[in-house]
């Protein structure tokens, strides 16, 4: 399946710099390479610029120096080929889910009636179909995050970004959503960075993992636990082991 | 014991009438002049003869019309000032100065001089009122879509919206509850500069009868027109929550209230 060291990457990032006018690069020279298809966590303290360098994947910042490549094309502004998912659901209050979940779309044309099908699917996968028409108050916050991730879905991009989104919630909830989202993304291909400093989310989530650590990327792991990733596999030692080796390169890299 | 609303409205409603008995029984007791303090039957009867015969109607009409026609100019080009000073940080720093200055000017300080330009009648009623509500509806525009958090104009960014689709589909819903705030305040201010206005200016509407029965010496019409005005408040400002409630519906369900408790009452797209 992967094919490691292919001429053209699906996402790649090529030294890349970032810098906020007056203050030490908080994204400095980063290489990394995404195949099609993959899951990938970046792993990092608070302030270790992962945050900013997922920004700049989005092409919600212009990096200063180094290019990002989308596809083989340079990523000039953001748009409907990258799915972004926040922190927060940051979801509007006084649109239905059904519309909210349609945003994406609706900003670009009049949603068909396929598209409607299309989000009340999504809805559906992720056990929300009833909840179509209520508004985003009258959810909990799980079901605002499980909103947040059809409405990042709908336009069915190609790269999914994630910046921490289940930090919010409860250790249940959040295993759900790990698990909702690892099946919808590989139901669709969809290729996944995943931002998070919960080492044990990264070695359950991603296929690949990478330290980041003031501004660079200082380790990276191939995390080769079977798919499709079970709750299970929490307790097990191959689990445990690779938490380990995360956290112990993580204290160093903190000294 | 904590009442009902339906018992608190009764009530004040029975307060009301206590007090009005007591103002009869005052007037009548002492035996003081309609001239000074009429009681409330004397005003009733002026009232209701004043409407019988027609007599209020055309200044009731006239007094409206320049209420609606100030309050629409005044709140529309306040909505559009607001959205263009939030719009454009070049010109909100450029006009902020004149925006406070004129906010500090008592605007009923004006109507003099406004007579002065534009002579008696409807105009100057009209550009009074719309004067006085523009800036409720401009500060509150101008706050209100500052509201917009960063991470929803993110959102905006990266969903590839442009900024006049950011304006009108993120920031203005985000400032609805603040724009309507305002214009609750307008309507308020603008009776007021109305009965203003015509109490100088004017020859027609219920500030222009204030002032007419001052000269008459007959407080009984004056009381009268005193309580036309204070109905037509009350109705504006009732038909403003009213207004609020149904625009907000969407904004106002509580946090608490999860969907599994909530009666299917928002059917439909919004």
């Amino acid at each position: 399946m992967r094919t490691e060291g292919a001429t053209v990457a699906f996402l790649d990032i090529e030294k890349v710099v970032f810098t906020y006018p007056g203050r030490a690069p908080v994204v400095d020279g980063v290489d990394w390479r995404m195949q099609a298809g993959e899951f990938h966590c970046l792993l990092g303290r608070s302030g270790c610029g992962k945050t900013t360098l997922l920004k700049l994947a989005a092409g919600l910042l212009r990096p200063q120096a180094g290019r990002i490549v989308l596809r083989g094309g340079e990523l000039a502004a953001p748009g409907p080929q990258v799915g972004f998912m926040f922190q927060a659901p940051t979801l509007l209050d006084w649109l239905s889910v059904l519309d909210n979940v349609l945003l994406p779309v609706s900003l670009q044309r009049r949603p068909t009636p396929q598209d409607q099908q299309r989000a009340l699917q999504l809805l559906d996968q992720l056990g929300l179909a009833s909840h179509a028409p209520h508004h985003p108050r009258q959810l909990s916050g799980g079901q605002q995050s499980r909103v947040a991730l059809a409405r990042a879905l709908v336009l069915e991009p190609p790269l999914l970004l994630l910046d921490e989104p289940f930090a919010a919630l409860d250790a249940i909830t959040r295993a759900e959503l790990q698990d909702d989202l690892l099946r919808t993304c590989r139901e669709r291909g969809t290729t996944v960075l995943f931002v998070t400093h919960d080492i044990n989310e990264a070695v359950y989530l991603g296929d690949r993992i990478a330290l980041m650590h003031g501004g660079r990327i200082v380790e990276n792991w191939t995390i080769t636990l079977p798919l499709p990733r079970t709750q299970a596999m929490r307790h097990g030692p191959a689990f445990n082991d690779y938490c380990a080796r995360v956290r112990a390169a993580m204290d160093g890299a903190g000294t | 014991m904590n009442p009902t609303p339906m018992q608190a409205r009764l009530m004040a409603a029975a307060l009301f009438l206590v007090l009005l008995g007591l103002w009869e029984l005052l007037v009548r007791q002492w035996g003081l002049s309609a001239l000074v303090l009429p009681a409330p039957s004397a005003v009733a009867q002026a009232l209701w003869s004043g409407l019988a015969s027609g007599y209020f109607w055309p200044h009731i009409w006239a007094t409206l019309q320049a209420l609606f026609l100030g309050l629409a100019a005044g709140s529309i080009v306040g909505l559009l000032a607001g959205m263009a000073l939030a719009e454009s940080e070049l010109l909100e720093r450029v006009l902020k100065p004149y925006v406070v200055v004129s906010q500090v000017v008592p605007k009923l300080a004006l109507a003099p001089l406004f007579v002065l330009w534009f002579g008696f009648g409807l105009l100057p009623t009209v550009l009074i009122t719309a004067l006085i509500c523009f800036f409720p509806l401009m500060e509150n525009t101008l706050a209100g879509l500052r509201q917009a958090d960063a991470q929803r104009l993110q959102l905006f960014r990266m969903l590839g919206a442009t900024r006049l689709q950011t304006l009108l589909r993120l920031k203005l819903p985000m400032g609805l509850p603040a724009i309507l705030a305002g214009l609750r305040v307008a309507v308020v201010l603008a009776l007021v500069g109305v009965v203003v206005a015509e109490f100088m200016g004017s020859s027609q509407g219920l500030g222009a009868v204030v002032i007419a029965a001052q000269g008459m010496m007959d407080t009984t019409l004056m009381f009268a027109a005193l309580v036309l005005i204070a109905v037509i408040g009350l109705l504006l400002y009732q038909g403003c929550l009213l207004l609020e409630r149904r625009l907000l519906r969407a904004h106002a369900f509580p946090a608490s209230s999860l969907s599994a408790t909530f009666p299917p009452r928002s059917r439909g797209n919004s």
